[in-house]
């Protein structure tokens, strides 16, 4: 709010500079930008060049002359990319579901009951937080092949990760946020700790719940490692662990591996585009005091 | 007033509680046991006492392997500085900034594995890093990115800087948004300039997230794997330079057979998450504590 | 209406009783007529040729794991069984192909305790020693019939020995090549104004000169840099270093009693200085030296960008179909032979589980694929080739071809029949082999000396062992 009595050329001098500061920063964001997508560019160009367009060549060509779908039908022939999907998507919507779910039932007593052993098990699970999950690999992968018999099997991605203790901490936090109040009506009322939890309480914390499901949703698509020992036949892969495999089989084929990456992340971007607020919205929730 | 309970608190805790024991608290044991034997997982594990421990101490590539792994905390601070950055730019009521905002995500979506091949791709000793660098007449020749022990690490943490840059700019611009507009009029008042007002009013504000993308961002750079399977092609470098304690994990567990060996690797890393998150469970008590 | 359906039934019925009885006509009184019977006697079938294993378990069932051999050899693998199940009838076959993960899956298979009882194992990059040393095979020599074991040649039955016992049968070999992209080698051709063929664009060597020993190679590659710009794609075995020291080098790489480590003599510094003198000079490519597939540096040469590559003309058929452009200018060399003057040992074996609950019939099928009939189809449909001598006989490998995948088939009998395992038993090989490699490095990579290098590695690996 300008106050009346401030002399005209200020004001047209604060303007100017606004301007020049607004110009300065979309330069700043489109170069920062620029170096963001520029990967993305080139293997998206890459990935419609025919064998007449070079890929390797100086001065570099970004842009093909000749453009093919060829190297997609030649990924697509090879590698079920489509199953690659499936087996992700699965994954991570089982994942998502029942970890918020089991962990969101964890966190509940931890957080809004009294009962013996609430230390001795908060202290364990403070305990299993620091484990890197790289220690529980070995064990886990014995584990999967000779007492659960899943390897090469789909759940031996889901079963490890049915509750993480970052997300019951997490989820333990909001739950304390809800006033007790609403607690004691639901029970006075005679309603059962599970009625109290679905109908009064969950409610309540639903941003930490979106938060938890954004942050285990991204932390499954990008998983990796234990996917990589787990899932050996082409069909049962997962899409990161599929994109290896593909690098595997096409090596030196440039245009082939280019067209495999874009079949694998286009989508993935379309899909964030089209929940980019809810995706925003859900992961800031997180540090939320 | 909270009631005190018998039964019901464990039957909401059972299913978190089993998966965590089997999946989580097993393995620390069986990890234990296993760092004291020598067990190729095809055949009985073998006691053999401290050996594995011995081993490592007088193990170079260990140590390498370790010291990489150190080195690579620094990209936690570059993190912390590039994406506050970012994210005190893009928090304006500007045409078009959201697209912005949604582009810097892009690598967060596209997943380190993709966006790893697409480097590697880039980075071919003929790609096209090299063909733009000869075209400007900054190389005479191209270099081997991919094959030169010195650039190997510093490729996988400009790999891991690019990709999170994205995803802690989100949450910077979160916490941004939670600093009420008072305390800025009154840094204007005070006469601060634009910069001023974020060093002395944003940064402070800032301080949960920062802590936050500090815990996670180091913890992460501890145990990197990702971004040094797909940039060296599995193989960790040449000279070992891209080595990392989990990518040593994996290579003596998953493909040297050497699952007592890789045990102790990971009680070792053990120990370390262990001082690193009692350090950032620290600093975040007294964090919250202070905002109380 | 029903009674004059019922009548209507009787009157058919009458009708239909009266045509069948005939009054028979009188019959002629029969001759005596010598009636000549044909009886065709069904010999009884011989025992099937190929049935030479003895004491097959009734009613088993084994299961086969192939490596990288589908979809290609789809119907060669079913036929085989089919005529296996010929000669070995009640024995059922379980057949799977294991491609990129074939040692990830198998080992997983050892640990969960339901691995094949048949395995395709690689002889050549050193697998069969690797299980063997873990009790995981069956070792072979007492539980094959002798005159079995006469079937192969000498050589290769011996192979891979683990305290001195074979657990393989040799299946298929390669004739080790160069393809050569003349392309670069030697130029694309054209014809000049006197009507001569000239070449531009490439080194201008002839394929003909390419080298016959491996001390040959870095001036070779000097040249084509610096005719070129072309890196040499050359790939170290990186799973079996040793191996490859005492085949190129002559390098006795363990003592007689197996106890010391001597690979730093002056033949194993020789060996590496090779090496290193090629990547000071710039005329190897770095990023495929170590690669840790054949395929990885295989796939740089059919993308067009490697002057030659050593590998066996069976795979010629992959540049085929990832760029036929250059298999149009594809030459096939025999690859130089290194200085012990043995061109390498066999290619792929068969071995069987330690466990299997049908030892016999695991016996008997993989001696079953590995057998001359056998082979000599496979051989038709690749230029794979028998590790046994009578496979030769066959017309097929007398048979000129003008295709550029058989040019080895003329001198292949003679160059397989002295395939031979020239390699030590080394102890805790993986180990070693890894020791090895990462000494290797640092004088490849970081100015160490390869004497200094060897001499750390053998010191190294020595108190492994010890």
């Amino acid at each position: 709010m300008m106050p009346l009595s401030r002399p005209v050329n200020e004001h047209s001098r604060a303007r100017g500079r606004q301007a020049f500061e607004n110009a300065l920063i979309y330069l700043i964001l489109t170069a920062v930008g620029l170096v963001t997508v520029f990967p993305f560019l080139w293997v998206f160009f890459t990935s419609f060049k025919g064998t007449a367009d070079a890929v390797y060549s100086v001065p570099p060509q970004l842009i093909p002359l000749h453009p093919t779908l060829a190297n997609y039908v030649r990924v697509w022939n090879l590698l079920p990319v489509w199953r690659f999907y499936l087996n992700s998507i699965f994954v991570v919507l089982s994942v998502v579901v029942l970890n918020t779910l089991f962990s969101s039932l964890a966190a509940y007593p931890l957080a809004k009951m009294k009962f013996k052993g609430r230390s001795a098990i908060f202290y364990m699970l403070l305990a299993t937080y620091i484990v890197p999950s790289a220690l529980t690999a070995i064990p886990s992968y014995i584990l999967a092949v000779q007492v659960f018999h899943y390897y090469d099997h789909i759940q031996a991605v889901i079963f490890p990760y049915l509750a993480t203790v970052f997300n019951i901490f997490l989820l333990r936090q909001a739950f304390k946020g809800v006033p007790d109040d609403l607690i004691d009506a639901g029970r006075m009322d005679g309603a059962s700790e599970l009625r109290i939890w679905w109908d009064i309480v969950m409610p309540v914390v639903r941003p930490s719940l979106a938060t938890v499901a954004i942050i285990t949703f991204v932390e499954q698509w990008n998983n990796f490692f234990w996917p990589s020992l787990m899932l050996p036949t082409l069909a049962n892969k997962t899409l990161q662990v599929g994109l290896v495999a593909m690098q595997g089989a096409f090596v030196s084929d440039s245009r082939g591996i280019a067209a495999g990456v874009v079949m694998t992340v286009v989508p993935m971007i379309v899909f964030f585009a089209a929940l980019q607020r809810q995706f925003i919205q859900g992961l800031t929730g997180a540090v939320k005091g | 007033m909270t009631k005190k309970f018998t039964l019901t608190p464990y039957f909401f805790l059972v299913p978190a509680v089993a998966a965590i024991a089997v999946f989580v608290l097993y393995p620390i044991f069986a990890v234990v046991y296993y760092s004291f034997t020598d067990y190729s997982i095809v055949t009985p594990p073998i006691w053999v006492g401290l050996r594995n421990y011995q081993q490592l101490f007088h193990d170079s590539i260990f140590w390498k392997a370790l010291e990489h792994s150190f080195i690579y905390l620094l990209v936690t601070p570059t993190l912390i500085i590039l994406s506050m950055v970012l994210a005190i730019i893009v928090n304006r009521k500007l045409p078009g900034i959201s697209a912005f905002r949604a582009v810097f995500f892009i690598p967060v979506i596209s997943g380190s594995i993709a966006v790893g091949i697409a480097w590697r791709l880039m980075l071919d000793t003929n790609g096209i890093i090299n063909g733009i660098l000869l075209a400007v007449g900054a190389l005479k020749e191209p270099i081997q990115w991919l094959a030169e022990p010195a650039l190997t690490l510093p490729l996988c943490m400009l790999l891991t800087v690019w990709l999170g840059a994205g995803y802690y700019m989100m949450i910077f611009l979160a916490g941004l948004q939670n600093i009420p507009e008072e305390l800025y009029d009154a840094a204007v008042i005070d006469g601060c300039s634009s910069w001023q007002k974020h060093w002395y009013v944003s940064i402070p504000g800032l301080r949960p997230q920062i802590t936050f993308v500090a815990v996670i961002s180091s913890l992460a750079a501890l145990q990197v794997f990702n971004e040094v399977f797909t940039l060296t092609g599995g193989l960790g470098g040449i000279l070992q330079s891209g080595y990392t304690v989990v990518y040593y994990l994996w290579q003596q567990a998953f493909r040297l057979s050497h699952a007592g060996k890789a045990s102790a690797i990971a009680m070792v890393l053990l120990v370390i998450t262990l001082l690193f998150s009692v350090m950032n469970i620290r600093l975040l008590e007294s964090g919250t504590e202070a905002e109380a | 209406m029903r009674n004059k359906l019922f009548i209507l039934l009787v009157l058919v019925s009458v009708v239909l009783a009266s045509c069948g009885t005939a009054t028979p006509a009188p019959q002629a009184i029969p001759s005596p007529v010598t009636v000549i019977q044909q009886v065709v006697v069904t010999p009884t079938p011989g025992p099937n040729p190929e049935a030479v294993i003895p004491n097959v378990e009734a009613n088993a069932t084994v299961t086969f794991w192939t490596f990288w051999l589908s979809p290609t050899f789809d119907q060669y693998i079913k036929d085989t069984i089919a005529r296996f199940n010929q000669a070995y009838p009640g024995v059922t076959v379980k057949w799977e192909d294991h491609q990129a993960t074939f040692q990830d899956d198998l080992k997983a298979a050892f640990a969960a305790g339901n691995a094949p009882d048949v395995i395709n194992l690689s002889v050549g990059e050193g697998w069969v020693s690797d299980y063997a040393t873990q009790g995981l095979l069956l070792p072979l020599d007492k539980a094959v019939p002798q005159s079995v074991k006469d079937v192969y040649f000498p050589g290769l039955w011996s192979e891979q020995l683990v305290n001195g016992q074979n657990f393989q049968f040799p299946w298929y070999n390669f004739v080790a090549v160069d393809l050569i992209n003349t392309q670069i080698y030697t130029g694309t051709p054209s014809k000049d104004a006197s009507g001569n063929t000239v070449y531009t664009g490439g080194a201008g060597l002839n394929t003909a000169d390419f080298p016959k020993t491996t001390d040959g190679i870095p001036a070779l590659c000097a040249t084509i840099k610096q005719k070129t710009g072309t890196l040499c794609d050359i790939r170290l075995t990186v799973n079996d270093l040793l191996s490859q020291m005492v085949y190129e080098g002559n390098v006795k790489v363990l003592s007689d009693d197996g106890k010391t480590f001597t690979f730093n003599s002056p033949e194993g510094v020789a060996w590496l200085q090779m090496y290193v003198d090629m990547v000071k000079a710039g005329t190897v490519d770095k990023t495929v030296l170590l690669a840790d597939q054949d395929r990885d540096s295989l796939n740089l040469f059919e993308t067009g960008k490697a002057a030659f590559y050593q590998t066996g003309p069976n795979l010629i058929r992959d540049v085929r179909a990832n760029n036929p452009g250059l298999y149009g200018y594809l030459a096939v060399v025999p690859a130089p032979v290194g200085k012990s003057g043995v061109g390498g040992k066999g290619g792929m074996g068969i071995s069987v589980n330690a466990k299997t609950k049908y030892p016999n019939a695991a016996i008997a099928l993989a001696q079953f694929f590995t057998n001359p009939t056998s082979m000599v189809a496979f051989s038709k449909l690749v230029s794979v080739y028998p590790s046994s001598p009578s496979a030769y006989d066959d017309p097929f490998f007398s048979a000129p071809s003008a295709a550029i995948e058989d040019s080895a088939k003329p001198a292949a009998k003679d160059y397989i029949s002295k395939l031979a395992d020239i390699v030590p038993a080394v102890p805790n090989k993986a180990d070693v082999n890894a020791i090895v490699l990462k000494h290797i490095q640092d004088a490849l990579f970081n100015n160490v000396s390869a004497q200094a290098a060897l001499d750390a590695a053998v010191a190294e690996a020595n108190a492994l062992i010890k």
